[in-house]
């Protein structure tokens, strides 16, 4: 049994009087990837959105490393070590790639180190050293992925949560993108990320928690779940399984 | 009478560059404020005025030396910028995107009636430490001063890039403007961000206030009004949130009122900016400089329409109220007290009528006492000049300050949010510099004198009773036509485009037309409230009218609750009447008013009696 490194325990969360998540229980083992599957409007990306502190449950609690967040505000959260790969990516559009990417280290004062992280990122995405004095807003859906991530990694996280990596990027950038998560991953870091394209995060994740509504519905090992009949009739039809 | 040489013209060109410069240090904190918080700060202007004053007490006071008063003009203004972000701002993060911008109105009425309070209204005589040499310039000179301003303006720039570009807060700063919640996720304290924009564009601001003080060798308390719109207009000329845009938009602006004054006059200078807000508003909302692919600033939707469940009077109440309000004069006798009343029922339709385009329709006006000043001006020169009839020529100011109303605003239906109110309040302006400048019809700033008074088959009603009456009698036809309205399909029309005019424009509803409709109205009922206010007051300028009643208006609409008619007629009664009943001393009335705003928008904005 490995050790939690990210509980969500009994969440209920609100928009107003709308109520978006009912129970809501999962946990994320250190080291792993794990994924949040579910349809449109299942409360996936509310999800992101109460792990980073920018909506808060109204019960139950987040527990990161041992330590309950509630209270905190989003940038005490990053602080803590949780990095974010936000839905399309959200770059600082008219900042350049470098400023963009150190925006990430923004929580971190110790300016050598940031500095051979930099390079460490620009290591892992070579792409974006060609890139770097360009305006973000202006790259390619894929290298705008890339951006993200090396964001997010600039901060040392523990955690990285993404919200659907792969939206809107061509398959070849796809690709591209589930290698890299599995790349950060091997590294020590890990993630938690919300995707819509269950065929496509079941290939990478650990695990995998199927949420419909609010509640999870079903969770497992990514390959049990990847082979469970329901699944497949819910997420994997025909033609994306392939 | 043209300047012919080219001598002049280098002047006029040096002077709307230093005079661009003085805007671009507001424009430019403007600029920030608006990129990191989506906030129009009407606060700036009074900031800049704390600015001249803390400079003022320097050097006259504790006789320090130049540099030492300008580091502690831009301290000073800082902690201040950096207050007002903690107190007024921070607690309506949450409410709806008007509150803010309300706040800082009563923020600006708050710093700009104590800094009368403490300093007195006059002016005051700003006297500078710099040798008198002028350089002279192909025709045109140079002095110390210039030098010193346009160095000030340069060197704030300069500093202000460095810091966006190469510090860590710069960065915050700049991805808060891009991106709030993706730089919150970067670890950014936005918060902080706020507080760091705020405390370095008030000193911006403060230095400017200083530096126009030195410039001009005057300060006065209400110096902030003007030069903050100023600063608003440089700032969209330039695309809100721009900052190189609003240095451009500044020194553009200064130089436009140069030339504009070297060919028109001093009294037009004012005219130039709002007309060409007014221009930049209607053909360029996001700027000159903006790039083709920005998508339009729109976040500044919502109304200040805080859910409430309003009080229903019954019917009975009402006609018992009413009743009771007619039959008031046949009790009490002092004509003190019965004109005070009708003073406040003459301004119960200014807020009837802001109540129903700021409440009902969501359009939040702050120009409204041009409509009265446009009936006031209608109605007197009809009787002295037309010879109509008094009882004649009041309908006919209300349809002309319907017409006009209507016809000046019509530029800005097309606006949303934020951008309605600064285009109301320089429609405001331009129909008072209007009346300043038209002189062969109004008579310029000598104003109306000997307007008849109203009467009824050769009788003047001038008595105490009959100066309460006709407001009272006027506003109760027109109370129970509101009425009316609001509870027909028109009504609920009206309410849809307040709610969401997109979903409401999809169900076939012509925005325009409907708007129309409304400032028609609410033009009527304020044109026939200033022409009554003009026969019962027998002299009225251009000055009768000032902004600061448009912002009365909003206080008493939100302190009955927008949209509500008998709030209206409430909040004219509290605010007109109790501080007269209670002999308030005239110049605190201002500072309630301004307190009374900002409690109202942080604790009770639905206002006594509930919005509709």
């Amino acid at each position: 049994m490995t050790d939690v490194l990210l509980r969500l325990d009994r969440v209920n969360s609100f928009y107003g009087p709308v109520q978006v998540h009912f129970d809501l229980s999962l946990e994320v083992p250190c080291g792993q990837i794990v994924c949040l599957l579910g349809g449109n409007a299942s409360g996936k990306s509310t999800t992101m959105k109460v792990i980073l502190g920018l909506l808060k449950p109204r019960s139950g609690q987040v527990v990161f490393d041992g330590q309950p967040l509630t209270g905190l505000n989003t940038p005490q959260i990053v602080r803590r070590g949780i990095g974010s790969v936000p839905e399309s990516r959200r770059l600082f559009g008219t900042m350049t790639v470098r400023e963009n990417v150190l925006m990430g280290a923004y929580t971190r004062s110790d300016a050598k180190s940031v500095a051979e992280d930099y390079e460490g990122v620009l290591d892992l995405f070579p792409k974006l050293r060609e890139r770097h004095a360009q305006q973000a807003g202006t790259l390619s859906g894929g290298e705008q992925q890339m951006v993200a991530m090396a964001r997010a990694l600039m901060g040392r996280p523990r955690l990285i949560v993404m919200d659907e990596p792969t939206m809107g990027l061509s398959p070849l950038h796809v690709d591209r993108v589930l290698e890299m998560i599995q790349t950060i991953n091997r590294q020590g870091v890990s993630i938690f990320m919300v995707e819509q394209n269950a065929s496509l995060a079941l290939q990478i994740a650990h695990r995998g928690y199927v949420l419909q509504t609010g509640r999870i519905v079903l969770s497992g090992p990514a390959a049990d779940l990847a082979r469970d009949p329901q699944i497949r009739d819910a997420y994997l039809g025909g033609a994306q399984a392939a | 009478m043209l300047p012919t040489t080219f001598g002049p013209w280098l002047d006029y060109t040096i002077n709307g560059l230093v005079i661009g410069n003085i805007y671009a240090l507001l424009a430019v904190g403007l600029a920030l404020i608006f990129g990191v918080s989506h906030l129009i700060n009407f606060a700036h202007g009074s900031v800049y005025m704390v600015g001249a004053y803390i400079g003022w007490l320097c050097v006259t006071k504790l006789a320090l030396p130049l540099p030492v008063t300008f580091v502690t003009v831009a301290a000073g203004c800082g902690l201040l910028g950096a207050v007002i972000e903690r107190v007024g701002l921070r607690p309506l993060r949450n409410a709806p995107r008007i509150a803010p911008l309300l706040a800082t109105i009563g923020l600006s009425v708050v710093l700009d009636q104590s800094a009368q309070l403490l300093f007195s209204p006059d002016p005051r005589a700003l006297p500078t430490q710099l040798p008198t040499w002028r350089i002279a310039i192909g025709g045109g000179s140079i002095g110390a001063l210039d030098l010193l301003i346009a160095g000030v303006g340069i060197g704030s720039a300069g500093l202000l890039y460095g810091f966006l570009r190469f510090t860590k807060l710069g960065w915050a700063v700049r991805a808060t403007a891009l991106d709030r919640d993706a730089a919150q996720q970067c670890g950014v304290d936005v918060d902080k961000v706020n507080r760091t924009v705020f405390a370095i564009a008030s000193a911006l601001g403060g230095v400017s206030g200083l530096l126009v003080g030195m410039y001009y060798n005057t300060i006065d308390p209400n110096m902030g009004f003007q030069a903050g719109l100023k600063g608003i207009v440089a700032q969209l000329i330039g695309g809100v949130g721009n900052v190189p845009g609003a240095i451009a938009g500044s020194l553009l602006l200064g130089l436009i009122e140069s030339y504009g004054i070297a060919l028109f006059g001093t009294s037009y200078r004012n005219l130039f900016a709002f007309v060409a807000l007014i221009l930049i508003l209607v053909l360029r909302p996001n700027g000159l400089f903006a790039r083709a692919r920005r998508l339009p600033p729109e976040p500044l939707t919502g109304t200040f329409i805080a859910p409430s469940r309003p009080l229903v009077l019954p019917k009975w109440a009402v006609w018992t109220l009413a009743a009771l309000a007619l039959a008031l004069p046949l009790v009490v006798q002092q004509p003190y007290l019965l004109q005070t009343l009708g003073n406040a029922w003459l301004y119960a339709l200014l807020a009837l009528s802001l109540t129903l385009v700021a409440g009902t329709v969501g359009q939040v006006s702050l120009g409204h006492a041009g409509l009265l000043a446009i009936g006031a001006y209608a109605s007197s020169l009809l009787a002295l000049d037309a010879g109509v009839p008094v009882l004649l020529a009041v309908p006919l100011a209300g349809l002309v300050a319907a017409a006009l109303g209507t016809a000046l605003v019509y530029p800005a239906f097309r606006l949303r949010g934020h951008y309605v109110s600064i285009a109301t309040l320089a429609v405001g302006e331009i129909v008072t510099l209007v009346i300043l400048n038209w002189e062969s019809l109004t008579r310029g700033p000598i104003g109306v004198t000997g307007i008849p008074p109203l009467s009824v088959a050769g009788k003047p009603l001038v008595s105490g009773q009959w100066v309460y009456w006709v407001p009272l009698i006027v506003l109760l036809a027109f109370a129970a036509l509101q009425s009316r309205l609001l509870n027909s399909h028109l009504g609920r029309t009206l309410r849809a485009i307040r709610e969401d005019d997109v979903a409401a424009r999809s169900y076939g509803v012509d925005l325009n037309r409907y708007k129309g409709l409304a400032f028609a109205v609410a033009g009527f009922i304020a044109g026939v409230g200033g022409a009554l206010m003009a026969h019962f007051y027998s002299y009225i300028n251009h000055e009768t009218f000032p902004a600061p009643v448009s912002m009365l208006a909003l206080t008493m609409v939100i302190l009955g609750g927008l949209g509500n008619v008998a709030g209206a007629v409430l909040g004219a009664a509290v605010l007109v009447g109790l501080p007269e009943l209670f002999r308030a001393a005239a110049e605190y009335r201002m500072l309630i008013y301004g307190v009374v705003l900002l409690l109202l928008i942080r604790f009770r904005p639905q206002g006594l009696l509930g919005t509709v």
